[in-house]
């Protein structure tokens, strides 16, 4: 009897190190893989006084002068585990406006209060009330902006499917009179030059 | 113990963990909404189907005949179940929960396209009862006890259920009859709209260039004209729509004069809705809508609207092909008449075309935020070509369905 309970004892204590072994070794792996997929800031982690920070390609979509379309514009982020956060910075980054002489259709002192993507994939992306009331809000203005934040958004991240706008965190039914944002919209890329 | 069986029962429990875990998420998170149900019965009488929907929420609701079939659509923001009894009807074949861009379908396939109904309603609970009938049938549904109880003072039952039929037999008979054109100057009051390097304002162009329209059509047709606005005054988009299907409005134009930070963008177009529609039931319940084909002009008025504005969520929808053809012919007549260069007919979610139930439009004369253009369309001749382009779009447009 004694040495069955022993044998018990000793099993369930070589299951308990076993199954923490194998956590371990899970969590151990996933971390190498976001650690794969994120690439590293190049060469210059010396010149940087802190750690390195880890940066992710995106592109972004400006107009142009020249064509009623939308352009790329590639442009580096950092990386984060947080798909949220990665979609802030990449929305921070549109409304600083581009690079490369291309036009930024939102409004340069507009704030992002929030970006969450929800499990069906909606983005959704509160902006604070800054992005109202331009002066070049006719249609094509308010399409430039809902489409250069959707079709950013959808192109770099795989989980989201669709984006809803909100202002000052709640539903508006336009920037200024004619697109309707009640819905979410899908990207679309036919209003992207090739 | 070998190592392997070791490894074995070790990866099996810690899957059990993962799958306990997650299994108690899913929980939590089906907990967290209870979803309105919609009860359907339907029945026969002797002469006519009755159609009985009841839930334990009130809900607003609006009809749409098409063909075989009559759509209910219900505002429903927190979902919305559909719990049928099994049935066998002579002219009911199927009802269906669809989902919509704004809310959830009702859709009753019918044995036939040329049936009437009527409806009657009351709250607390809810209970919509319609009775569909062919339109040969003599016998014609009894009022239901409570129709009357709930009404808006002024407006007796009989009279509403009657307009229900006399809307939806329109529809069939006497179809093209164009008689009412409603204008939509764009923006007013506070809301500005565009505005130009030079301080010009989308609102005052917008105004002008709209009654210019309506004196053009009032001298040359036999129509009504009724605007949207005709002072420098605020009103709210779903108003726009909702004063055209109260004035059973045949055709809706809405001027707007655009605007982008491209300073050189420039042009005009001409714009029909494109529906935003973002699942694949809602794409399919437009499309069925939309091959519906005949210009239908039937007016329901809802029961729970204490302002009795007629404004159906997703109404444009059934008039897309129409509102198409009428973009292209008046955009034609743009580019023959002004100037500016062509950018053609284009289809956007524009949020005051949505809820009208006609076909339906919006004309961008040209761009205000570029200087040129901008001085353009501060000019009285300007503003008198496009009034006159359009005017002609519309009574070729007229000309055509009135062939048909
Ligand atoms: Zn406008």
């Amino acid at each position: 009897m004694k040495t069955k309970k022993k044998k018990i004892r000793l099993f369930l204590i070589l299951l308990s190190v076993l199954i923490i072994v194998v956590l371990i070794f899970f969590f151990g792996s996933r971390k190498e893989k976001i650690k794969h997929v994120v690439k590293p800031s190049g060469t210059s982690s010396a010149v940087k006084p802190t750690k390195t920070v880890q940066m992710k390609k995106v592109t972004l979509f400006f107009l142009s002068e020249d064509d009623n379309l939308l352009h790329p514009e590639e442009r580096e982020i950092q990386a984060s585990s947080s798909v949220n956060d990665e979609a802030k910075e990449l929305v921070e980054e549109l409304i600083k406006g581009s690079k490369t002489g291309l036009l930024g259709p939102i409004p340069e002192n507009t704030r992002v209060r929030q970006v969450f993507i929800t499990s069906d994939g909606t983005a959704y992306v509160d902006l604070s009330r800054n992005l109202l009331g331009a002066n070049y809000y006719g249609s094509s203005g308010e399409m430039a902006v809902v489409y250069s934040i959707v079709n950013s958004l959808a192109y770099n991240f795989k989980s989201v499917k669709k984006v809803s706008l909100l202002v000052e965190g709640n539903e508006r039914e336009t920037l200024g009179g004619h697109i309707d944002l009640s819905q979410p919209f899908v990207p679309d890329y036919s209003l992207v030059a090739r | 113990m070998p190592k392997f069986f070791r490894t074995l029962i070790a990866g099996l429990i810690t899957l059990t963990l993962i799958g306990a875990v997650s299994a108690s998420f899913a929980l939590t998170g089906k907990k967290a909404k209870s979803v309105p149900t919609l009860k359907v019965t339907v029945e026969d009488e002797s002469g006519f189907s009755k159609l009985q929907v009841s839930s334990n929420t009130n809900l607003s609701y609006s009809f749409k005949k098409s063909g075989n079939s009559l759509t209910i659509s219900f505002k429903a923001p927190s979902g919305l179940k559909l719990d049928k009894k099994p049935f066998s009807s002579q002219l009911v074949k199927s009802v269906e929960l669809a989902k919509s861009p704004n809310g959830y379908s009702l859709i009753i396939k019918t044995g036939a396209e040329d049936f009437t109904f009527s409806h009657s309603a009351r709250k607390n609970p809810f209970e919509l009862i319609v009775n569909l009938k062919l339109k040969g049938e003599k016998s014609s549904p009894p009022e239901s006890s409570f129709s009357t109880a709930e009404k808006p003072a002024g407006q007796p039952a009989q009279t509403q259920a009657a307009a229900a039929t006399e809307a939806s037999a329109k529809g069939i008979g006497s179809k093209n009859q164009v008689k009412t054109i409603v204008i939509d100057p764009g923006h007013g009051g506070i809301e500005t709209g565009a505005k130009g390097s030079f301080g010009t304002l989308e609102k005052d162009i917008t105004l002008s260039i709209s009654k210019k329209l309506k004196d053009d059509i009032e001298r040359g047709l036999k129509y009504r004209v009724v605007m949207t606005r005709e002072d420098d005054v605020v009103v709210p988009l779903d108003k726009r729509a909702a004063i055209a299907n109260n004035n059973k409005a045949d055709l809706f134009i809405s001027i707007h004069a655009n605007g982008s930070r491209r300073l050189r963008a420039s042009g005009s177009e001409t714009y029909f809705l494109s529906l935003n529609a973002t699942d694949e039931e809602a794409r399919r319940l437009a499309y069925f809508e939309n091959n519906s084909g005949e210009l239908k002009n039937e007016v329901s008025t809802n029961d729970f609207d204490d302002l009795k504005l007629i404004l159906w969520d997703m109404a444009q929808a059934a008039y897309l092909k129409q509102s198409s053809q009428l973009a292209e012919i008046v955009q034609n007549e743009l580019n023959e008449l002004l100037n500016t260069k062509n950018r053609g007919v284009k289809q956007a979610p524009f949020k005051v075309l949505t809820g009208v139930a006609c076909p339906a439009i919006l004309v961008e004369v040209a761009f205000i935020t570029n200087p040129e253009e901008e001085k353009m369309l501060q000019s009285d001749e300007f503003q008198t070509k496009v009034a006159e382009a359009i005017y002609q779009g519309l009574n070729k447009f007229l000309q055509l369905y009135e062939k048909q």
